[in-house]
């Protein structure tokens, strides 16, 4: 088995990074606590790169909508498949009363 | 005034439990569809919550609503479902998923090289995107994309907000197993989204 990219690989990023390096650490910020090493390759990145800026503010974003998933669904109404079905209803109500 | 509204709010009795699927069921319903993007399994963890709060009436405090009660037993057991789901495959299974993956970050990374396909600046209008139901069914579209194992881990980090080594030991899981998981559903997540959702804004 091929061993997959390291990603607590000891050897500390090298502070210019690749897209796919800085990618990683900006996902990785969400997990733990970057190293200062880390943080500094990737802001450096980040300085430079609008594409990795970009990448890093959509899944920020992505991010805070998750985060307020149920406040959606206290606050839209369901459409009919986001609801249980009559007969579903029906048989929890059946089984429920045989217990 | 702030107790007796907190006792009408919170009243420490539950109610007849022959009106809770009426009264929660849509709501237990939508929340496990979210997590469990199935509608099987969904109305059967609804049921299962039902029961469990039948059985565990006395457990009830009434320091929360009913709701937020049976909520919070139907978190556990969707993610009773997770982890069995993880338990019952087998180890080189999971690292073939690691493998996959990475190769899939790669074929993301890959697409990102071309200029066409660079992430866009799309800074969505929060409060608009949140109560768009149609943004919903774009998300849930995309998110049925994942691989299943993917989206599980990926809904207890997000939707559930557990940290990293909970969810791990939940999953028996490695960190690095996960962090993967994590970093290419966020990749996936915010191509499909970009394809789907902004570029047709």
């Amino acid at each position: 088995m091929k061993t997959p990219d390291n990603w607590e690989d000891p050897t500390p990023v090298p502070i210019v990074t690749s897209c796919k390096q800085a990618a990683r650490l900006v996902s990785m910020s969400f997990e733990r606590r970057l190293t200062v090493r880390e943080t500094l390759s990737m802001r450096i990145h980040l300085m430079m790169c609008k594409t990795c800026t970009f990448y890093g503010r959509q899944i920020t974003a992505l991010r805070t909508i998750f985060s307020r998933h149920e406040e959606v669904l206290s606050n839209t109404p369901a459409s009919d498949d986001e609801k249980l079905s009559d007969q579903a209803k029906q048989r929890i109500k059946c089984f429920l009363s045989k217990h | 005034m702030g107790m007796k509204n907190k006792n009408t709010l919170y009243p420490s009795t539950l109610s007849d439990p022959e009106t809770w699927v009426e009264q929660h069921g849509d709501y237990l319903f939508r929340y496990a569809m979210m997590r469990l993007r199935n509608k099987e399994f969904a109305e059967n963890m609804v049921q299962e919550t039902f029961l469990a709060a039948l059985k565990g009436k006395k457990s009830f405090s009434g320091r929360s609503t009913e709701r937020t009660w049976m909520v919070g037993i139907l978190k556990h057991k969707i993610i009773d479902h997770y982890r069995k789901d993880f338990r019952e495959r087998p180890v080189t299974d999971l690292q073939n998923l690691q493998f996959e993956e990475e190769q899939t970050v790669d074929q993301f990374y890959d697409a990102m090289e071309n200029p066409r396909k660079y992430p866009k600046d799309w800074m969505p209008d929060q409060q608009a995107v949140l109560s768009s139901k149609e943004f919903w069914v774009v998300l849930h579209g995309c998110m049925d994309k994942l691989p299943k194992t993917t989206s599980s881990a990926f809904a207890m980090r997000e939707l559930d907000d557990m940290d990293t080594p909970e969810i791990c030991k939940e999953l028996g899981i490695s960190s690095t197993n996960l962090w993967v998981m994590l970093h290419r559903a966020r990749l996936q997540l915010r191509e499909c989204l970009e394809r789907n959702w902004f570029e047709k804004k």
